[in-house]
């Protein structure tokens, strides 16, 4: 038998940050195989940064703590060969492109690598080329890297760090700020890296869709120690599993999954994708199907009845030929006309640049029109200030760590309050109230920063809560959190919506869109594109492609089925399963 | 803020950066020689030219002189009422024009107002000197004149990630009054206490996300070999070419000439 050289061997790896109790990567022994490509899931907090950086030297070299178990690189002992050295055998990329870029144009980035080394600038400047050319940035050498839309940043980032032609290449969720286009980009630029040579790839990611085809193997850990490994498809069909180590399902898997339960398909029938899922589906209708299309459409119109005819007359937005231009440049909208009435829960979706946050700042006054005019609950936001909008309107914004200044969770909560001018004792009891709501209650006397990313999130989320406000903004509420915080986030969205809250939310994630949102706006170049409900938008596939939007899983599978439902488009799992309601075989239709 | 580096052909771009630095210099030395105004105004004129041959952008400089004018006022002031007679060697300078407080005491003297404008109109010519070097000399060429003149690698590479994380601390900065504006935070409160206490939101994020960064920032450096030798390949070699002999003829002639006009025939004071 020929022996396969492994390009990272770890043995009984455990490692325990200084400041921590449990250490965060537990007795990981793993072998990755020369030219492979794994992808590396898990929950947050299962230790895949800490494991990423173990594999460079950057733990134990930069960050101490105690570091127990053999790392091997491509040969080389992690420990005993410096961090600057081990770059030339294994790259890696780290999660926000921003700081990694260090140069101010892109070739002079490019550049940083192979001066360090002292390469002769002649060669430097041809390996930069090759380079820029294999990420998809050919002819950016002089762009300046402040300009660069966030998925070119992020391209960037992994062209530094391969332009020292590493035989391994690490990256840490390199899609998990990046909009879908950006993702795409990443993607189809490791897959082209792939072809050209003979790169080992480790990849860390939390969405599954891209990486199923991809990834030769899965490793998934869980709490820091080795939960699974195996081919993705084993993974992905088995949805208690995924669920178990709080990886997101793929909505296809998620029927197939209730019909293996019945027993009506072999484990591995569990379709990944649309085509089998349509064949699927097209095989078992005529045997055990039942159809209810009558009934689903008729519930399907009453709740959209109820939607119009709301119960409050006053609009939560009122948006009337709004312009608005950034200094001296394009116009960033372009006469948008908008009304949202209170109650509603309206998704905002289009591709970086299209006027989503720029929209949304209106309806609190960050920003004021240009020409036209935006009134919220009844106000009109040239007349009032940000300030006393934020007592009606509320905003959560990205990125928590944007507005977390306060030393307890508990006081950060009350800094929306004190500004609002309310009394001590109210103060108390909305915190009381809130820290319930949002399931915060035990860490009210916690640093806010010593908590998780999903965590601070909540805490963002909870600083607005306490203000009640009538509408509330929600800008890519879950951008990074892990399939269990996506969850939580959205129960608690759809309970306040539930209570009366009107909530316009952005979103890059078209599944989360379909399920939640009973509007769905399309904004493009400045302008709306599309604006109604999720089934309507998501059935305009040519049209969403050219944004650069791709609907959710459910609704192109169900547009395949078009002939089947009739043109009607289903957004549910359950939707589709409702099919199959009696469970018993009918024989033919 | 700082005026970056505009790409251009003039004469000025094509100057090696140690001819312009010896330039800068020049202009610093010739600025502080003469205590006349009407010198001073010949230089100003003089750096002016060399602005307006660059194509300075006279927006940006405009917006940097404005919030400027309540100092400017202040300094003519100032110096007017400050600066005793028997400090200028001129008699017409020594002219007393008035008294601010009864029993001749604070005198505004005519020497002291020139002397303000003196301030004011060096303080443009460097201020626009400045600017023609920064727009005209790429950042690398710094850090390559840093080099040269045997500056430790470290202390030129902060600089240049310095200036490299300036519009993204800004953007930062603009992030962070947003997200604290939406929950009500208000930037005119009355008081000594009032606008500390509300820059306090803005300015512990600020220092938090900057830490954060610094640290993913060291990572990033690290998986890129920084620090592996003391030295690193330089992006582009400088070198003399000669246009620049003939500039530096040119500044240390004008030079000359100047400290004659100054120490031989005693022109330009007050």
């Amino acid at each position: 038998m020929e022996l396969i050289e492994s390009a990272i061997e770890l043995k009984n790896v455990s490692y325990r940050y200084p400041s921590a109790v449990e250490p965060s990567v537990k007795n990981v022994s793993l072998i990755v195989k020369k030219g492979t490509f794994i992808v590396l899931m898990g929950a947050t907090g299962a230790g895949k940064t800490t494991l990423s950086l173990c594999l460079n030297g950057l733990i134990p070299q930069l960050l101490e703590g105690e570091l127990t178990g053999r790392i091997s690189v491509a040969g080389h002992d992690v420990r005993k060969t410096a961090v600057q050295s081990l770059s030339r055998v294994l790259g890696l990329v780290l999660q926000d492109p921003e700081t990694q870029i260090i140069g101010r144009t892109v070739e002079e980035d490019t550049a940083f690598g192979p001066r360090n080394f002292l390469i002769p600038l002649v060669e430097i400047k041809q390996r930069v080329n090759q380079i820029l050319e294999k990420v998809r940035l050919k002819g950016y050498n002089q762009r300046l890297t402040e300009e660069l839309s966030g998925g070119e940043k992020q391209r960037l980032a992994i062209a530094g760090v391969l332009v020292m032609e590493p035989e391994i290449l690490v990256l840490d969720e390199p899609t998990s700020e990046l909009d879908p286009i950006g993702r795409s980009e990443i993607y189809e630029t490791l897959d082209d890296l792939r072809r050209k040579k003979d790169l080992t790839i480790l990849l860390v990611e939390h969405s599954s869709e891209e990486v199923i085809k991809k990834a030769d193997e899965i490793v998934v850990l869980n709490q820091g120690e080795v939960a699974w490994s195996g081919p993705p498809t084993e993974l992905f069909r088995n949805i208690p599993l995924l669920g178990q180590w709080g990886i997101r399902p793929l909505p296809v898997s998620q029927i197939g999954w209730e019909f293996y339960e019945k027993g009506w398909i072999s484990f591995d029938e569990i379709p990944l994708d649309i085509p089998s899922a349509e064949g699927m589906l097209r095989a078992l209708l005529p045997i055990y199907g039942r159809w209810q299309r009558a009934v689903q459409g008729q519930s399907m119109d009453m709740i959209l009845k109820q939607e119009t005819h709301g119960p409050e007359k006053v609009n939560a937005v009122q948006v009337s030929d709004l312009i608005y231009q950034y200094n001296s440049g394009q116009p960033a909208l372009r006469g948008i006309n908008l009304t949202i009435e209170s109650g509603q829960f309206v998704a905002l979706i289009g591709q970086n640049g299209a006027g989503k946050t720029t929209l949304a700042k209106h309806f609190n006054g960050l920003l004021k029109p240009t020409s036209g005019e935006v009134s919220v609950e009844g106000m009109n936001t040239l007349h009032y200030d940000t300030s006393e909008l934020s007592k009606t309107i509320g905003y959560v914004f990205q990125n928590p760590d944007h507005q977390i200044f306060s030393a307890t969770v508990e006081k950060e909560l009350e800094f929306g309050l004190k500004n609002a001018g309310f009394k001590s004792k109210e103060i108390k009891e909305r915190i009381e109230q809130v820290l319930h709501y949002t399931g915060l209650e035990k860490l009210r006397s916690v640093h806010p920063f010593s908590l998780g990313k999903g965590e601070r999130q909540m805490i963002a989320m909870a600083s607005i809560l306490v203000l009640r406000p009538k509408l509330l903004i929600i800008d890519e509420p879950t951008t990074g959190s892990d399939w269990a915080g996506v969850q939580t986030m959205m129960a608690l969205i759809r309970k306040l919506h539930a209570a009366g809250t009107t909530i316009v939310m952005i979103s890059h994630d078209m599944d989360l869109v379909a399920q939640y949102a009973k509007r769905v706006i399309v904004l493009k170049d400045g302008g709306i594109l599309l604006d109604g409900t999720p089934q309507d938008v998501f059935s305009h596939e040519q049209i969403l492609l050219d944004s650069a939007i791709i609907p959710p899983q459910l609704c192109r599978l169900s547009s395949q089925l078009k002939d089947i439902l009739a043109n009607e488009t289903f957004i549910e799992s359950s939707e589709f399963t409702a099919l199959f309601e009696s469970g018993e075989k009918r024989g033919c239709l | 803020m700082l005026i970056e580096f505009i790409p251009g052909d003039t004469l000025i771009h094509r100057l090696d950066v140690r001819t312009k630095m010896f330039g800068f210099l020049g202009f610093i030395i010739l600025s502080f020689l003469f205590k006349d105004p009407k010198y001073q105004l010949l230089i100003l004129t003089l750096t002016g030219i060399l602005a307006f041959w660059i194509k300075i952008p006279l927006r940006k400089v405009g917006g940097m002189l404005v919030p400027l004018i309540p100092i400017i006022l202040s300094i003519i002031l100032i110096t007017g009422f400050t600066f005793a007679p028997e400090r200028f060697n001129q008699v017409s300078s020594q002219t007393i024009l008035f008294y601010a407080l009864p029993g001749d005491r604070l005198g505004a003297t005519v020497g002291g107002f020139l002397m303000g404008a003196t301030f004011i109109l060096r303080l443009f010519s460097m201020m626009i000197a400045s600017s023609v070097l920064t727009l005209t000399t790429p950042m690398d060429d710094f850090t390559q004149f840093f080099h040269k003149m045997k500056v430790p690698v470290e202390i030129s590479m902060m600089l240049t990630t310095a200036i490299r994380f300036i519009p993204t601390l800004d953007k930062k900065r603009r992030l962070i009054i947003e997200a604290q504006k939406a929950r009500g935070t208000k930037f005119n409160d009355k008081g000594i206490v009032g606008p500390i206490r509300s820059y306090i939101p803005i300015m512990i994020p600020m220092f938090i996300n900057s830490i954060l960064m610094a640290n993913s920032l060291s990572m990033a450096m690290l998986n890129r070999g920084y620090g592996l030798t003391r030295t690193w390949t330089a992006l582009r070699e400088i070198s003399f070419a000669p246009r620049d002999y003939w500039a530096i003829s040119c500044i240390v002639l004008l030079l000359t000439v100047a400290f004659i006009v100054r120490y031989s025939l005693h022109l330009g004071v007050l």
